[in-house]
């Protein structure tokens, strides 16, 4: 068979077997016994000030097949106890709203930004993957993801190829990836720009689930430039449209002179303040040049990744990350260091003026608004005699945000307008070989 | 005249040196002292994956034709040696390995690949290469291998 | 006019860049590879997926032992 049938008769016969999401797998060397690697890892992540908390547990297995086909499987589930910002401002006196099932009410303190009602939920998520070789210089891969919570279900499909050139020491791969979310939010969905109303008033809440489709595109490309050194560059084109609001999030009405929310009388329970639902446009599209190099310096690894995004929501990011893997005793040491830093998205707004016209869309949400964060971490790894490797790591991620002069409206100057974030993050992980 | 002398004598030197670089005997592969057996050159490596599926099938071809006249031939590109006796400690090997840290072989014969398998024939002549290793492609060469096997020269 | 640059420079990369098959011991290493953590790699990026506007980016093959 020439090189060319082959091609095409695996190609035929992979595109019936496959199933999967893609997850990459690890390099590992294997015995002839030890078919089966597992990874696993426990994960704590803990914000400040009583905001959110998630623990998840995740196992990776991937079954070594013989002559570079791999299968591989992920199961993760988390638990996340806790609240986020919730996009009102903070003001000098209480706040009280309804939840988000409409049927109660919860407060925030005078001074405090105020946070969407505690919530607990249960994910659970499962992808899978297969990859094999198609014909000697050309690796096919395809997967399968899914994922449920409580208010939301993710389905999704991937496929990708890669082919070497010079000796291998350049590889060019092509990928796409299609999912569907549906989102069923607690209570309903609110329609956009809407006022919160209140308790037992769902006549702003619509019923059933709303979905949201992304296709991704990646272009990829890596290049071997020495003997110690490794790139790879990537090009990544994104597309979603359907139902992109947060539908727990909402902006404060407030005083075109004071900036204080703008109070209301509730009948019976409800807010005490004019509170909307945000608004997001129903497309968006994200591009993104991602590169990293691994270097070896001796025994010790450097590695650097740089990524730039920009979409046409406004918002620009840049995200440089450096790690330095140095070995120590049976295993090794990696201190890491991650900055990232966007630009607000175009309708962001801090809050909204009453009595002016509404923007089409608009969204106080922190994370489309304009911040740097920055993560420290380091991580420990140690080699057992068996051959697998337990590790330890832990991280401080920090973010820091700002309002647009422009947007800072009278007594808001003077209190906390950007809800700063500050995590502890700690993962135990154990990797191992049957 | 003795200038003339001295010259050639040099000239003689040289060629005699340059003889003796071209002569097998100083070659570390030394594939002319195989002449009339049929030669697998394997290049592998402690770091190459597939190589620890390779040699079992090695073995298995040096036990099984051996007496037919296969001489099975590991050339280890590995710069360091431990790393070379760790992967035989795990996936020993009962064919002849020789050592060629440096790379030199490895660039004469400008390997397109790892691992790759050169099949030399009773002759002496390159028949040809295997790049990489696949166990679905075993019983082929196994079959290519007896079919130069059976060949007298 | 910016795309084209950047193709050109990758392919002009790839000409004058690599190495031979045999030397190949650095790369081959687990630590060398661009995937040597996928677990980490996913856990990050749903964790700052949901703190962040970005998300993604990598991809995966090439490097390694260029084997096979």
């Amino acid at each position: 068979m020439s090189d060319k049938d082959t091609f095409n008769a695996t190609l035929a016969a992979a595109t019936c077997a496959l199933l999967g999401s893609a997850v990459a797998t690890p390099v590992v060397a294997q015995e002839e016994a030890s078919r089966w690697s597992f990874d696993s890892t426990l994960l704590y992540y803990g914000e400040s000030d009583d905001r959110v908390q998630d623990v998840s547990a995740a196992v990776s297995a991937v079954r070594d097949f013989g002559d570079e086909r791999k299968l591989s499987a992920t199961l993760t589930a988390d638990t996340l106890t806790g609240a986020s910002p919730s996009g009102a401002i903070a003001l000098d006196r209480p706040q009280t709203f309804t939840s988000p099932s409409g049927r109660a009410v919860y407060t925030t303190n005078a001074g405090e930004v105020p946070l969407d009602d505690t919530f607990h939920d249960t994910r659970f998520a499962l992808s899978t993957s297969w990859t094999q070789p198609l014909a000697r210089l050309y690796t096919f891969s395809a997967g399968l993801g899914f994922s449920t919570e409580y208010d939301y279900t993710h389905l999704g499909a991937n496929l990708s190829l890669a082919r070497d050139f010079n000796k291998r020491n350049t590889t060019v791969n092509a990928g796409v990836a299609w999912s569907q979310d549906d989102s069923n939010p607690v209570g309903g969905r609110p329609v956009p720009l809407s006022q919160m109303l209140d308790v037992g008033n769902n006549s702003n809440k619509r019923d059933g689930s709303e979905s949201k489709d992304v296709l991704d595109l990646l272009l990829g490309f890596t290049q071997v430039l020495n003997r110690t050194t490794v790139l790879r560059v990537n090009y990544s084109y994104s597309d979603s449209s359907g139902y992109l609001n947060d539908p727990y999030k909402v902006l404060s009405v407030v005083d075109p002179l004071t900036g204080d929310t703008l109070t209301r009388v509730p009948v019976g329970q409800g807010p005490d303040g004019v509170y909307v639902f945000e608004s997001r446009p129903d497309t968006r599209t994200k591009q993104s040049l991602y590169a990293e190099v691994k270097h070896a310096f001796g025994k010790p690894v450097l590695h650097f990744s740089y990524r730039y995004m920009t979409d046409d929501w406004g918002i620009d990011s840049h995200t440089g990350e450096i790690r330095l893997r140095w070995p120590l005793g049976e295993g090794y040491i990696e201190p890491q260091l991650r900055y990232y830093t966007q630009s607000a998205a175009d309708f962001y707004r801090a809050s909204l003026v009453g009595g002016a016209a509404l923007p089409r869309y608009a969204s106080a949400d922190f994370r489309l608004g304009e911040f740097d964060a920055t993560t420290v971490g380091i991580k420990y790894g140690h080699d057992t005699a068996s051959g697998n490797e337990w590790s330890i790591r832990a991280e401080y991620y920090q973010q820091s945000g700002s309002v647009p002069q422009q947007q800072i409206i009278g007594n808001q100057a003077g209190r906390q307008q950007y809800p700063d974030l500050s995590a502890l993050i700690v993962q135990f992980g154990y990797r191992f070989k049957l | 005249m003795p200038r003339r002398r001295l010259f050639l004598a040099l000239a003689l030197a040289c060629f005699a040196l340059s003889a003796a670089a071209a002569d097998p005997a100083a070659d570390p592969l030394d594939l002319a002292r195989y002449r009339g057996k049929v030669v697998l050159v394997d290049f592998w490596a402690s770091w190459c994956e597939p190589c620890r599926h390779s040699f079992p099938w090695l073995n298995a071809m040096q036990a099984r034709y051996g007496d037919r006249g296969l001489v099975v031939i590991g050339v280890n590109v590995d710069r360091d040696r431990a790393d070379a006796d760790r992967f035989l400690r795990d996936v020993p090997a009962t064919f002849q390995i020789v050592y060629d840290p440096s790379g030199a072989l490895a660039s004469r014969y400008d390997l397109p690949g790892m691992p790759v398998s050169y099949v030399i024939g009773r002759n002496g002549d390159v028949v040809g290469h295997h790049l990489g290793f696949r166990s679905g492609q075993s019983d082929d060469r196994e079959a290519e291998l007896q079919q130069l096997l059976e060949k007298s020269q | 006019m910016k795309k084209t640059s950047l193709c050109l420079v990758l392919l002009a990369l790839s000409g004058c860049a690599g190495v031979q098959p045999w030397e190949r011991d650095v790369l081959a290493r687990p630590e060398m590879s661009l995937d040597t953590a996928p677990l980490d790699a996913a856990i990050d990026d749903h964790i700052y997926f949901s703190k962040e506007a970005s998300s993604g980016g990598r991809g995966f093959g090439g490097g390694g032992c260029g084997c096979n």
